[in-house]
């Protein structure tokens, strides 16, 4: 009868806590260290807001920065990057179509890398944008968004120091 | 027992002490954040603020600035002003106040840099401007100078920084 009375806790108790209390509590610390290691140093959790990135990232789509991705080569072109203003809390999601020392220029709405066409099979809307080339610095990226549907003046882009670049698109 | 409660009152009053000096008297850092800060709340109003409100706002707007400060706006798709005085900061503050029907500006990610002489100051942050009652925002990189002007920091130049070039 003893037996019986030690060995079955509280099915409530059960979904709580777990079997064994100690163990839960180990696991959650763990997790909760985990969680705050990922999401504060390597993945940067963000809230897309706005249109210059359509089609490729929604309005109010959710995704994260990965911090890490240009620890080992540095940023290429295509790759979806956040730039940073003055710090973390807002930041623009470009794609980078110019790399350092490159002159990017656009002519009936297409990108031209030092005087060649780029290849951008990602763009779905039509665009007519005309601007002269810019030279990118030895330590510049130029960023731009996917809708070049928008009126250029109106569209947030142009040359990134590489400082800036906080990391890159994870998903 | 009497002995620590006695060490429990006074390390309570020590504490009282403590904050009571940070509150009195802040370190030139707290000081020009609460500067920046309070441009903020300035420049924010409501729409059903009335006409009176508004043009006090600007007045205290301005307040917050030297006499010859200027402001040197530049953002992508405005255009390139500057306003230089007080009395260009006060009627661009009035205009800016009588024509739009609310504005919520808040500033993120402030940095303030202290000069060696304690008398001047460096702030840099991004600006989050929300003009209308929609949950769109305009975002804009800042640098402001300050100067300690008779104990108080005063803006003495804001401008637009290019975060992309």
């Amino acid at each position: 009868m003893q037996g019986v009375n030690e060995s079955k806790p509280h099915w409530l108790r059960v979904l709580a806590i777990g079997r064994r209390p100690k163990a839960t509590l180990i696991r959650i610390a763990v997790l909760v260290a985990v969680c705050f290691v990922t999401f504060k140093f390597i993945l940067l959790p963000i809230r897309i807001q706005g249109i210059s990135m359509l089609p490729t990232c929604h309005d109010h789509q959710f995704n994260c920065v990965n911090r890490l991705a240009y620890l080992r080569h540095r940023p290429q072109r295509g790759d979806i990057v956040s730039v940073q203003l003055a710090g973390r809390s807002i930041m623009f999601l470009k794609r980078i179509i110019g790399l350092p020392g490159e002159m990017v220029e656009f002519h009936h709405g297409h990108a031209y890398i030092n005087g060649q066409l780029l290849d951008e099979p990602y763009l779905k809307f039509p665009s007519n944008w005309e601007h002269e080339p810019i030279q990118c610095g030895s330590d510049q990226y130029y960023v731009v968004g996917d809708n070049r549907s928008m009126p250029f003046n109106e569209h947030t882009q142009g040359r990134a120091e590489v400082g800036r670049i906080a990391g890159k698109l994870f998903l | 027992m009497k002995n620590v409660t006695l060490l429990v009152f006074f390390a309570a009053l020590g504490g009282l002490a403590f904050w009571l000096w940070i509150i009195l008297f802040p370190s030139p850092e707290k000081a020009v954040l609460k500067k920046i800060a309070s441009l903020a709340a300035t420049a924010t109003f409501r729409v059903d603020d009335s006409n009176l409100t508004r043009a006090a706002k600007a007045g205290n707007l301005v307040s917050l600035f030297a006499a010859d400060a200027q402001i040197i706006l530049d953002a992508p798709g405005q255009g390139a002003r500057t306003l230089a005085g007080s009395d260009e900061i006060h009627a661009a503050a009035l205009g800016g106040f009588a024509s739009l029907p609310q504005l919520k500006v808040q500033f993120l990610d402030v940095t303030v840099r202290i000069a060696a002489d304690q008398q001047t100051a460096d702030a840099t942050c991004t600006a989050k401007v929300n003009a209308g009652d929609s949950k769109d925002f305009g975002v804009q990189e800042m640098h402001f100078q300050l100067k300690k002007v008779d104990g108080n920091w005063l803006i003495t130049r804001a401008e637009t920084v290019k975060t992309l070039s």
